[in-house]
């Protein structure tokens, strides 16, 4: 019997918009992530991914809806939950542990604990050697690195992630993929993994999920029977190949659609 | 221990470029030369022997007192006040929209013509430091609120995720964030309530070495006159490099 990890039931987000007309970022979203499973979202620009991560991460209050993770309702920041920003999130004025200890410092866990904890992650990211770098000496990985290792050391037992690789080089992006499918395959989150990126998608989850352009919605949900012990290899084969091919006929419309309405809205 | 290595280590170790030093001298010597060309300007010599000889007489060191007390309270209420305003404006959208124009307005204007006005409101002592004040606010907030809205909108992000109450955020996120511009505002806030106390004390006051430059001008002391100004000049101008320096150490 599995344990439920996120449940997401009836979700809508919706922007005022000020003068502008109001903007349906989420339209009735319901899904369900088994505790410990890897989902990826991939759907077109603007079509409200950030937003529903935000939501499942209790920043942001939903118009309709509700989330519940592990079987209890978010009503706020939470600290079940850890989210890795798109953005570099790295305090420039912080070594890589004391980075890595920030998201604890606040939570008020013991000084010693944090010591120990912090440089315990850093392992687990492959930054030894580091500990004592500043932002600006590492590069836009490491970076990524550190931000990852300051949310698992809060220990979450959801992790989110918001494209945390959009701003690094195609290889950077490869690598650091496989380390965090290392990573999720021995901490076991669950894990609800941002891209626009379709092989990403394919080659990091266990199943993807297909938003459509606004107002977002989930329009196709893949399961991905790919050997748990994958890796960047396996885009060679013809399951991969299969998969990407569904996956691209249902968003190509999508990507359409939004590439018209936003042409077409400038 | 020799008492060679107990002098060297007891003095301040500066680490002054060579060129800074050569550029003293250079200064030192047109001084110098000025001096032989003109009977007005002092020689360096007959000034620092002034300022010696004043530092003597308990009268003038209480006017060094009343204006180094002037702008120590001056620049602690203006770097207070600045900072506070400087966190009202750089958070609050509304109050960055009703009173930035003010701000800006009120930041060209030349305060020291409003000296009369708080005169008779402050008293002679209150009003140089009310001077002082005006003239320190105006960079520590300008730089406080601009480093706020320059900080990157995921720190916010970052700080919402975990859950930080608000003297978490302001202390370990915002003052370390903007503690460049931080610094930068202090520094301009240090000399600027120096300005304007001195400046105060040139028009009207009991105490202060704005009104020994004064006095010592219109008694055609130029000896004393340049001691002084070359004591404010050179404090001035020592704070102002330690706090540059010290903002550029900083990460
Ligand atoms: N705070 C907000 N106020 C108003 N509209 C917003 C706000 N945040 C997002 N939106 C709108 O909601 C829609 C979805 O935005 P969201 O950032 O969730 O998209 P996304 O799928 O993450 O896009 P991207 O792939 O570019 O990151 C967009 O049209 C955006 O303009
Ligand atoms: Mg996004």
């Amino acid at each position: 019997m599995s344990q439920p990890g996120i449940q997401i039931s009836d979700l809508s987000v919706e922007f005022a918009g000020g003068d502008a007309d109001p903007v349906t970022a989420v339209s009735g979203v319901s899904q369900e992530i088994d505790a410990h499973r890897f989902v990826s979202i991939v759907g077109p620009s603007g079509c409200g991914k950030s937003t529903l991560l935000n939501v499942v991460a209790g920043l942001q209050q939903p118009t309709a809806g509700s989330i519940m993770i592990d079987g209890k309702p978010v009503t706020g920041p939470d600290r079940r939950i850890g989210l890795v920003f798109q953005e570099d999130s790295t305090l420039p004025w912080k070594t890589t542990t004391d980075n890595v200890a920030f998201g604890m410092r606040i939570l008020g866990v013991a000084k010693r604990d944090q010591q120990r904890r912090a440089q315990e992650m850093i392992d687990l990211v492959g930054l030894q050697g580091f500990e004592q770098s500043y932002p600006a000496m590492l590069s836009g990985g490491m970076r990524q690195r550190v931000a990852l290792a300051r949310t698992l050391a809060q220990q979450p037992s959801v992790l989110l992630m918001d494209e945390p690789f959009a701003a690094l080089d195609q290889q950077t992006r490869i690598l650091l993929g496989a380390e965090v499918r290392r990573i999720w395959r021995q901490t076991k989150q669950t894990v609800l993994f941002v891209t626009h990126d379709l092989s990403e998608a394919i080659l990091m989850s266990q199943q993807v999920w297909v938003m459509s352009y606004r107002p977002g919605r989930i329009i196709d949900v893949i399961d991905v029977d790919l050997p748990d012990d994958r890796d960047a290899s396996v885009v060679s084969t013809p399951a991969f190949n299969e998969l990407q091919n569904r996956i691209w006929s249902t968003l190509q419309q999508e990507a359409m659609r939004g590439f018209v309405a936003e042409s077409t809205a400038a | 221990m020799t008492a060679a290595s107990v002098h060297t280590r007891r003095r301040p170790r500066i680490n002054v470029p060579a060129g800074s030093f050569l550029l003293l001298l250079l200064v030192i010597l047109l001084w110098w030369l000025a001096a032989q060309l003109s009977f007005v300007i002092p020689t360096p010599a007959d000034t620092v022997g002034a300022l010696v000889s004043n530092f003597g007489d308990a009268d003038y060191r209480r006017h060094v007192e009343a204006t180094a007390a002037a702008v120590l309270v001056a620049f602690l209420v203006a770097g207070l006040l600045g900072v506070l305003l400087g966190l009202a404006l750089g958070l609050s959208k509304w109050v960055r929209i009703i009173f930035e124009p003010l701000v800006v307005g009120f930041n060209g204007v030349p305060k020291i013509v409003l000296y009369p006005v708080l005169l008779p409101i402050f008293s002679l002592s209150g009003s140089k430091i009310v001077m002082g004040v005006l003239f320190g606010l105006f960079p520590i907030l300008i730089n406080v609120a601009a480093g706020i809205r320059d900080m990157p909108a995921v720190y916010w992000k970052l700080a919402r995720s975990v859950n930080a109450n608000w003297w978490q955020v302001l202390t370990q996120i915002i003052v370390p964030a903007i503690r460049r511009p931080l610094l930068t505002g202090v520094r301009l806030a240090a000399s600027l309530s120096a300005v304007g106390v001195v400046l105060a004390e040139f028009f009207s006051t009991r105490f202060g070495l704005g009104r020994v430059v004064l006095r010592a001008y219109g008694n055609g002391n130029y000896p004393d006159m340049m001691a002084t100004i070359l004591l404010l000049i050179s404090v001035a101008f020592i704070v102002s490099l330690l706090l540059w320096r010290w903002e550029r150490k900083t990460r």
